[in-house]
């Protein structure tokens, strides 16, 4: 007997072909090999459904990112520069194009949920990672900011003029905040562990937005060693009455994984469980505040046997809502 | 690590006859709390705050009319009345560590700095030590993260560290070696530049160093 849920993986064949330069780096290809065999072997709870995206139009990167900025990056990455800005910031030939695949990957999402109406459950499978990626800096592995550019694009696009940001990548979203901190329609909300010990050293609790914006940033930051429970009392606490009084029309996640316990890219000790309850609660607000109206796009995640596991549960997580 | 970089110079100064008036005028004009007073040669001859000033000021216990002609003798009243003769200073060749110290001993919020001649250079705040040191740690530098290692006590540990850090290409900047301190051990304190933590545990771990953070210590068991 065949499962009644589906869900929609977006994700793209050339992501795997951004160089990271082999040696020690984290961010390699194999981290969506092990996603892609994660999702294939659900087939008991899900029906997948695999689409790629096209790359993003270069008036939606704008909308995040400075021309000149966009215009350094291609020319770093066609001139053979491993790197751009950092030696963390590895790039090779292909690399801008796939950076446009890969923002293009949240808009690809947004256009099908869109389309139905009932949204269905969906997960975007991108590389490079983008939340640490400022208008005109790369940074953290991350060159253009995915997720924000999917935000101004469902703005823009759909008229969804208020967006909600959740971000549980175990590394505060400096790029995603920055892009939004003065705009009171966007708001960001992440959990994350504490700016103190974790790169990129941004998100204490007292940065709550500027300006118009103040009160539409949310930051909580974990200290090392904290875990499921901490992130779940952070959501009955905080998220939750956050999103109600914000009253979003659209929930984009930026989804890291490399706060689970065996990833040492950060000190938290998140469960694989905590990714399968985070699907299952984000899914349950979206249709609660908009119409189940939810992206969530990959950010990090390392390790790569937690990776695979840790989706897997996320992803089954999001169809677990009848 | 001199002052000298993070004092503010010139620093603005008024002389013992100037009017308190006058005075706190330059401080709401100019955001600061601290003028160093100077005789005609611009030696320092005593300071005068915020604080002496508020102090000065008419309480709300007052009536009108008496507040009026506290005012009014307040205005007339020069900085010599209410100054703080024996004031702490510095000399420009004193370092951060020099003026944290006697900002500790002397609970001023900021110090003078005079030349051989007892003349006024400049001016530097508790505020001034605290971005000087900021600066100095690379705090608040974007994409950096503080690491904690087990100081393991042998005579070349800090050289195996660093070598290591350099050899694997990890920028870093602050390096504190604490000492024991209240009943901990000892922990060597390094802020590495890179994403790449899960490179800077395997370049530690591989150099036989353990990491440490509050509530957890990194097992670094996983290849």
């Amino acid at each position: 007997m065949s499962p009644a849920a589906t869900l929609n993986h977006i994700t793209h064949a050339r992501y795997l072909r951004h160089d990271t330069g082999g040696g020690h780096h984290p961010e390699v290809p194999a981290r969506l090999a092990v996603i892609c065999q994660a999702l294939g072997g659900q087939a008991e709870l899900f029906n997948l459904i695999t689409s790629e995206p096209q790359p993003a139009e270069r008036q939606w990167l704008l909308k995040v990112h400075s021309e000149n900025y966009l215009l350094r990056f291609e020319e770093a990455a066609l001139s053979g520069h491993s790197f751009l800005g950092h030696h963390d910031n590895q790039l090779g030939y292909e690399t801008y194009e796939i950076a446009l695949l890969a923002a293009g990957g949240g808009l690809a999402g947004i256009d099908l949920v869109e389309a139905a109406t009932l949204p269905p459950p969906l997960f975007c499978s991108v590389r490079p990672p983008g939340h640490h990626a400022e208008a005109s800096l790369p940074l953290g592995f991350c060159f253009l900011n995915n997720v924000a550019v999917a935000a101004r694009y469902w703005q823009k696009k759909y008229h969804r003029r208020r967006v909600a940001i959740i971000d549980f990548d175990a590394h505060h979203g400096n790029g995603i905040q920055a892009a939004f901190e003065e705009d009171s329609e966007v708001l960001y909300i992440s959990l994350h562990e504490h700016p103190t010990f974790s790169f990129p050293g941004t998100g204490y609790a007292d940065e709550i937005g500027i300006g118009p914006g103040r009160g539409a940033t949310l930051n909580i930051p974990l200290l090392p060693g904290k875990g499921d429970a901490e992130v779940k009392a952070a959501f009955a606490n905080q998220i939750e009455p956050a999103l109600a009084r914000f009253a979003p029309e659209a929930v984009l996640v930026a989804a890291g994984f490399d706060g689970h316990r065996l990833d040492d890219m950060s000190g938290l000790a998140y469960s694989s469980e905590l990714y399968g309850w985070l699907g299952g609660q984000l899914t349950s607000l979206a249709r609660r505040h908009c119409g189940g109206r939810l992206v969530s796009i990959l950010e990090g995640g390392y390790h790569l046997e937690s990776l695979g596991e840790s989706v897997g549960q996320y992803c089954a997580g999001l169809v677990s809502m009848p | 690590m001199f002052i000298a970089t993070f004092m503010t110079t010139p620093a603005r100064t008024v002389s013992p006859d100037t009017l308190l008036s006058e005075a706190r005028e330059l401080m709401t004009t100019g955001k600061f709390r601290h003028l160093p007073v100077v005789d005609e040669e611009r030696r320092l001859v005593g300071i005068i705050t915020d604080r002496d000033l508020r102090s000065a000021m008419p309480t709300g216990m007052l009536t009108e009319a008496e507040k009026g002609a506290y005012l009014q003798r307040f205005a007339a009243t020069t900085v010599r009345t209410i100054m703080t003769e024996a004031v702490a200073n510095l000399t420009a060749e004193a370092t951060l560590d020099d003026a944290l110290l006697l900002f500790d001993r002397t609970r001023v919020g900021a110090l003078p700095v005079v030349d051989g001649e007892h003349k006024v250079i400049g001016i530097i705040s508790v505020r001034d030590l605290l971005t000087a040191y900021r600066q100095l740690f690379g705090l608040g530098v974007k994409g950096s993260t503080l690491i904690g290692v087990v100081d393991q006590g042998d005579p070349t540990v800090l050289t195996r560290l660093t070598g290591a850090l350099e050899a694997g290409q990890i920028p870093f900047t602050r390096l504190i070696r604490t000492g024991e301190l209240g009943g901990h051990g000892s922990v060597i304190y390094v802020r590495v530049h890179t994403h790449n933590l899960n490179g800077v545990h395997n370049i530690l771990a591989g150099a036989g160093f353990k990491t440490v953070a509050p509530g957890i210590e990194r097992s670094n068991d996983h290849a």
